[in-house]
């Protein structure tokens, strides 16, 4: 079995190592001190298992997760953190073990004989969005990863403009350009702070700050107009969003 | 005891007040074909006693507050009413003898005549001035009032800020400690001695911030132990990630600043600065003394690819409310990124124990 260890310390990857010595058919193919590395790793050994932080610099455990999923890999994981205790009991649900550091050996053995049982079980794994959505206890989301090619863009919300649906995929509109990512624009929008993102059109989810005032064209047809020019269809339905925000404010 | 004994310099105001009233009741005696003796010997001694007399009223005001309901002002009215007639007819009676007493003066023989055919006057203007009594005392009565409620909230202010503190130090930072000790953990096998030393260190920063609790104000020296402590710790957390630049000018270690203000700003440092980036940064902890004032200044690396903060995060917002709640406008509180640095400095004026 192949393992990938995943956590900016150095001393918190000792500790996983320490323990993964007394089991000799795992083989710990890299260590990485960043999500980044992560990625570049899992590319190269196609790892069976990992042992996942979860906060770390640049991309978060759970940001990792999911581009794994993107490119179509899912080993089984193990997330080994010190982050609050309470937002980790929503894993079990989720059949994904965790390890709150510090952990005995005990608890490791037990964690890595649950991972080895699902792995060999190969059920679907639950998806690193819903995992992540789980965590966060219902705060919403703070920024978007894209794989786009071989590069991994951060997105920031604050620097997000517009969504759009297009079938499968959204079409993220960020500082002048379009980054696809496949998941659906209700699956988006439920992640996002429904205060900061509204759903003006069947089609698109709108940046608040990034309006500047609704026009109407015709009877039945209405355009919202954005700071920088451009102009986004606003259904019936997203224009009485529009206006229960304006009138709740 | 009544307001304006309590005070020399209230005291002489109002009796300066009264000195016009004595001019004005000497001006109506000549009017009346007085001699100028004769009206300001009586006048002047009379409105002293009134000065005193009156006072009374303010015991009455007290006894008698004004409340929202204007039914009360009808039972009001008649105290009002009742104590003024009253004062009004002993200050003229005060008068009568008054002019018996100064007819024994040669050339102020005609006084008790005079006085005799003024008695109604004076008691009409006794009841005036007490009346007037009344009114002043009222306004002294809501004075104070005021005043205690402002200290009243003044009060509740600390209180308030006094359980925030408690819970400033009941909220140690649960992921530097799970954190710490999982690098514990970590040394126990691989440097059992780091280990051991890692163990004190902890202890140390957990001692330190416990007895820092117990005070309001503490040396700008105890804060920097504490933040040693801290990053020490951090230090082998991080390892090579973190870099640390102390430039402290000893001067400045003496100098009172409320607790565990240093603390949070060392701790965003790391959290925003250090462990966000992977390969860390130096942190900056500077403070030097200018005109009098002591510069506090925490710098870490930023990361530049995240958007700036918009405004101060809790605990930011939380220094800047005790530094300015300390020394007000003689503080200054800055924060902020500056090409690719945060830095937070903190200007309060140099306080040592006496």
């Amino acid at each position: 079995m192949k393992a990938l260890i995943i956590d900016d310390e150095d001393l918190a990857r000792a500790v996983v190592r320490e323990h993964l010595a007394a089991h000799p058919d795992v083989e710990v193919a890299a260590e990485c001190a960043n999500g980044f590395e992560a990625l570049k790793a899992a590319a190269q050994y196609q790892p069976d298992l990992i042992f996942l932080d979860i906060q770390m610099p640049k991309l978060d455990g759970f940001e990792v997760l999911e581009l794994l999923e993107a490119e179509g890999k899912r080993p089984a994981v193990v997330f080994v953190t010190a982050y609050d205790q309470h937002a980790l009991r929503a894993f079990e649900a989720h059949a994904v073990d965790y390890l709150l550091k510090p952990f005995s050996k005990e608890r490791f053995d037990a964690a890595l004989a649950k991972a080895r049982a699902l792995h060999a079980a190969q059920p679907a794994p639950p998806p690193a969005a819903e995992l992540a959505a789980a965590a966060r206890q219902g705060r919403p989301l703070e920024r978007i990863v894209v794989k786009d090619g071989p590069k991994v863009t951060v997105i920031h919300l604050e620097r997000l403009d517009w969504v759009q649906a297009q079938d499968d995929y959204v079409l993220l509109r960020t500082e002048g350009k379009n980054l696809l990512k496949q998941q659906t624009l209700a699956s988006l929008e439920g992640q996002l702070d429904p205060a900061r993102f509204i759903r003006i059109h069947r089609s698109y989810l709108l940046n608040l700050d990034r309006l500047v005032r609704v026009e109407q064209d015709t009877k039945e047809h209405r355009d919202a107009i954005l700071r920088d020019g451009t102009r986004l269809p606003v259904s019936r339905a997203g224009y009485q969003r529009l206006r229960e925000l304006w009138e709740g404010a | 005891m009544h307001p304006l004994l309590a005070s020399r310099a209230r005291l002489g105001a109002y009796l300066l007040g009264w000195a016009p009233i004595a001019l004005l009741l000497t001006g109506i005696a000549r009017s009346q074909g007085w001699s100028w003796v004769e009206a300001s010997m009586l006048a002047v001694p009379l409105c002293l006693v009134a000065a005193f007399l009156f006072l009374s009223a303010w015991f009455l005001c007290r006894a008698l507050p004004l409340g929202r309901q204007v039914e009360a002002l009808g039972s009001h009215g008649a105290a009002w009413g009742l104590a003024a007639v009253l004062m009004g007819g002993i200050w003229a009676g005060l008068a009568w003898l008054l002019a018996r007493i100064l007819a024994w003066i040669p050339g102020l023989g005609a006084l008790p005549q005079r006085v005799d055919l003024a008695l109604p006057v004076l008691t009409g203007v006794g009841i005036l001035l007490y009346l007037a009594s009344v009114a002043l005392s009222y306004l002294m009565l809501a004075q104070d009032r005021a005043l205690e409620a402002e200290r009243r909230g003044a009060e509740l202010q600390l209180l308030a800020q006094e359980s925030e503190l408690k819970a400033l130090r009941a909220q140690l930072n649960p992921h530097f400690l799970f954190n710490s000790l999982n690098s514990l953990s970590a040394l126990t096998a691989v440097d059992p001695a780091r280990a051991r030393e890692m163990c004190v260190l902890l202890s140390d920063f957990l001692r330190r911030s416990l007895g820092l609790g117990e005070r309001r104000l503490v040396a700008l020296r105890e804060e920097l132990d504490l933040a040693r402590a801290y990053l020490a710790i951090e230090q082998i957390r991080f390892g090579a990630r973190l870099k640390l630049d102390w430039r402290i000018d000893p001067a400045a270690e003496p100098a009172l600043l409320p607790t565990l203000l240093l603390q949070p700003l060392v701790e965003n440092a790391i959290k925003h600065g250090i462990a966000a980036l992977p390969d860390g940064g130096t942190l900056l902890v500077a403070a030097d003394i200018v005109e009098g004032h002591v510069t506090l200044r925490v710098e870490n690396p930023a990361d530049l690819e995240a958007p700036a903060p918009q405004g101060l995060g809790l605990g930011l917002r939380q220094v800047r409310q005790r530094l300015l709640g300390r020394f007000g406008s003689r503080a200054r509180f800055e924060a902020g990124v500056q090409q690719d640095v945060h830095r937070v400095t903190l200007v309060f004026p140099l306080e040592t124990e006496p």
